[in-house]
């Protein structure tokens, strides 16, 4: 119940408890949201910033949804909401950043509520970055909240996540999914179904699915790239390989591949399931013959490698040589010929 | 919003506000400048947050509105306009801004000035009003000495405290305090007690130009901000929220030695010193001499490894026992711009706790100084 009233999908225990600390007036001054990318971290804590701003709350712990502070905080334009994050996703928060943001933390809010730091992607920030904050965290000024979203606690500092009360976030039932967006956005059942499970039950990454047609024909993309490369001889790949990172700018290029390997990676997932056969859902339903036929070819020993190999990857995208990494990745894929 | 102002005014009232612009917000609104008619005349208004501006211009308005309009363009474009006259005119619609003036014709596009950030409306009736002059010189002897260092955000403003009709300011970075006290002519109601941002008193300073006597400072209740009107230009600054450290349980109370010395001597023998001594640490080492029956005298030395040695005498009148004291230069140069008066006083105990200068015949400026190490 109470969670409806922040319209949200999912995550009603963690609506409950923020509400009951900003109506019983026992607000933190820092808390953490982790969770995967898309699971709503985001969301969650801007609507949580509504709540404690919004001049005229619809009932306690309740924000307007229509007053210029909630349209300002909503789209992250607020004078009293200062956010922290790396300039682009997969890169790194440095510690000037933070000295920034601690600098606009020491003034009183200018609106007069709560000055309120939103820190998105906090596991990005490196050691001293996220050293720095900790000053600010141990006595934050008394209108100061801090807010900051990590996709694990575990990457953070232990002296990070002490001083925050965690809310661990976690994906929606694919079920329960499926019908919001049924009903918040008019999809058909099969096709709420194929959003839900390719976004793994995070509500936000599903939304953007379903709004943004652009991302769902990427995916296809994405995933005929991967299916096409089992039938591509060795130089093949290679060929394949460069056109994908040469003449681009290297975070150009980083950002693309960020995005291609995380398909794949769903995808050989899928076969490494079915290859072993477990009942756990797929993420891509609509490749499910695909999937099978993979499984079928190549056996779980492979596909766990391919998984491997994937994970490998990812982890080295921001350092990498991205040609060498990518032809070291294909020259592992497995060779179908038909 | 339809309206003409001059070319030279609005020049000069955007050059004015424009020192608030944040120019990488990343609220894009920050980026711009509101223009507004008010109660006949055109308001310009900028500000990063932390500090924010307003000027007034004489218009002849038409019709009332309001929009904000990218800083730069808006300033680079109204630069090159001929002296003339300047027409302005609002498209609701599209929210552009139609400029034009002698031949040239522009159309800048805005964001909608409810975008902008709410200034606050002071009441200038709760305000206490300041000379000019007198508080620009309580901001030049006092600013400087706010530290820069982001990690210590309270350090970075300027303590001013008014009690009845006592005013003080008082600034530290942690190796020195400059207090200033002065006497309001009218006793307030209310005492304050806030932390300013050493920066927007610089602009304060800046803007408050000679033309304007006084000016009102508004600090509304539990607002965080305080506020300053002149005639035709408003400042408003965020306050640093925190605890200033209790500078007055710092200040030594009594000395040993004192030191009266002429103020431009003492300057000098620092700006020479300094040419050594900025190859080094800063350090300039003071003998300070008195002498049986007589005025004694201070020696100036300083050495770099690379670059040499150097010293300089200057005759002063020594009252105590004799000491070799070490001070940074740069930070005694600072103060001695300031001082103010043809002699200044340097009060002093011992080589490792803090040294006082202040102007001779002037209780109401102090500046303390910790000194180095002898090396």
């Amino acid at each position: 119940m109470a969670g409806m009233s922040w319209d949200l999908m999912g995550h009603d225990w963690a609506v409950e408890m923020l509400q009951q600390h900003l109506v019983s007036g026992s607000l933190r001054h820092a808390y953490l949201f982790s969770g995967p990318r898309g699971v709503g971290r985001r969301s969650l804590a801007l609507r949580f910033a509504q709540a404690i701003n919004c001049p005229q709350p619809t009932a306690p712990g309740i924000p307007c949804g229509e007053c210029r502070v909630c349209h300002q905080i909503e789209n992250m334009q607020h004078a009293d909401l200062n956010i922290l994050q790396s300039e682009r996703e997969g890169d790194t928060l440095k510690v000037e950043q933070v000295r920034e943001l601690q600098h606009m933390l020491s003034l009183a809010p200018y609106e007069g509520g709560y000055r309120i730091a939103l820190l998105l992607r906090f596991e990005e920030a490196n050691d001293s970055a996220q050293n720095a904050l900790l000053k600010t965290l141990e006595e934050p000024n008394p209108r100061v909240i801090l807010l900051a979203t990590a996709d694990d606690s575990e990457n953070l500092l232990p002296t990070i996540t002490s001083r925050c009360e965690l809310l661990r976030l976690r994906p929606m039932a694919l079920e329960a999914l499926a019908l919001e967006l049924q009903s918040r956005r008019q999809l058909d059942p099969e096709r709420a179904q194929l959003i839900a499970h390719i976004a793994a039950g995070r509500p936000g990454y599903a939304l953007r699915l379903a709004e943004d047609e652009s991302l769902m024909a990427a995916r296809s993309a994405y995933l005929e790239d991967c299916l096409k490369l089992t039938g591509f001889s060795r130089l093949e790949r290679l060929v394949f390989a460069e056109s994908l990172v040469k003449s681009r700018e290297r975070a150009e290029a980083k950002g693309e591949l960020r995005v291609e390997l995380t398909y794949w990676l769903s995808f050989w997932r899928d076969v490494l399931l079915t290859s072993l056969g477990e009942a756990a859902p797929l993420a891509n339903l609509d490749y499910r013959r695909e999937i099978q036929r993979l499984a079928d070819l190549t056996g779980s020993r492979k596909a766990a490698q391919i998984v491997g190999a994937l994970e490998h990857s990812f982890a080295r995208l921001n350092n990498a040589n991205l040609q060498v990494m990518l032809d070291n990745l294909l020259l592992q894929w497995p060779l179908i010929r038909d | 919003m339809k309206l003409t102002v001059s070319q030279a005014q609005l020049a000069h009232g955007l050059g004015v506000v424009s020192r608030a612009v944040s120019p990488r917000s990343t609220l894009p609104v920050l980026n711009n400048i509101l223009i507004a008619t008010d109660e006949g005349r055109l308001r310009l208004s900028a500000t990063n947050l932390e500090l924010g501006i307003t000027c007034w211009i004489g218009a002849q308005i038409e019709e009332e509105g309001s929009i904000t309009i990218p800083a730069r363009i808006f300033a680079d474009l109204v630069s090159t306009l001929p002296g003339d006259k300047v027409s302005l005119a609002l498209t609701v619609r599209t929210q552009s801004l139609n400029i034009r003036c002698g031949t040239s014709n522009f159309d800048i596009k805005g964001i909608d000035a409810q975008e902008f950030p709410p200034m606050p409306i002071p009441d200038l009736a709760s305000g206490v009003e300041l000379n000019v002059a007198d508080f620009k010189d309580m901001i030049r002897q006092v600013g400087f000495a706010a530290s820069a260092d982001e990690a210590r955000p309270v350090l970075q403003g300027v303590l001013m405290e008014i009690n009845e009709n006592q005013m003080s300011l008082a600034a530290t970075d942690g190796f020195r305090i400059a207090v200033r006290n002065a006497e309001l002519s009218n006793a307030i109601a209310n005492p304050v007690k806030v932390i300013i941002p050493a920066r927007s008193l610089g602009e304060l300073a800046r803007i408050a130009t000679d033309g304007n006597e006084t000016v009102t400072m508004v600090v509304p209740q539990d607002r965080g901000q305080a506020i300053f009107h002149m005639k035709d230009a408003e400042l408003v600054t965020q306050l640093i929220e925190g605890n200033f450290p209790d500078y007055r349980a710092i200040l030594p109370r009594t000395f040993k030695t004192r030191t009266i010395i002429s103020t431009t001597e003492f300057l000098k023998a620092c700006r020479q010193a300094e040419i050594i001594a900025r190859e080094g640490n800063y350090v300039i080492r003071l003998k300070i001499q008195p002498q049986e029956g007589g005025p004694g005298a201070v020696e100036f030395t300083t050495q770099s490894e690379e670059m040499g040695s150097g010293e300089v005498v200057v005759d002063a009148n020594i009252e105590g026992p004799e000491l070799l004291i070490a001070f940074n230069v740069r930070f005694l140069s600072e103060v001695l711009e300031v001082i103010g008066t043809p002699n200044t006083i340097l009060e002093t105990n011992a080589n490792n706790t803090p040294g006082m200068l202040s102007p001779v015949g002037d209780e109401s400026y102090k500046h303390v100084i910790m000194p180095m190490h002898l090396g």
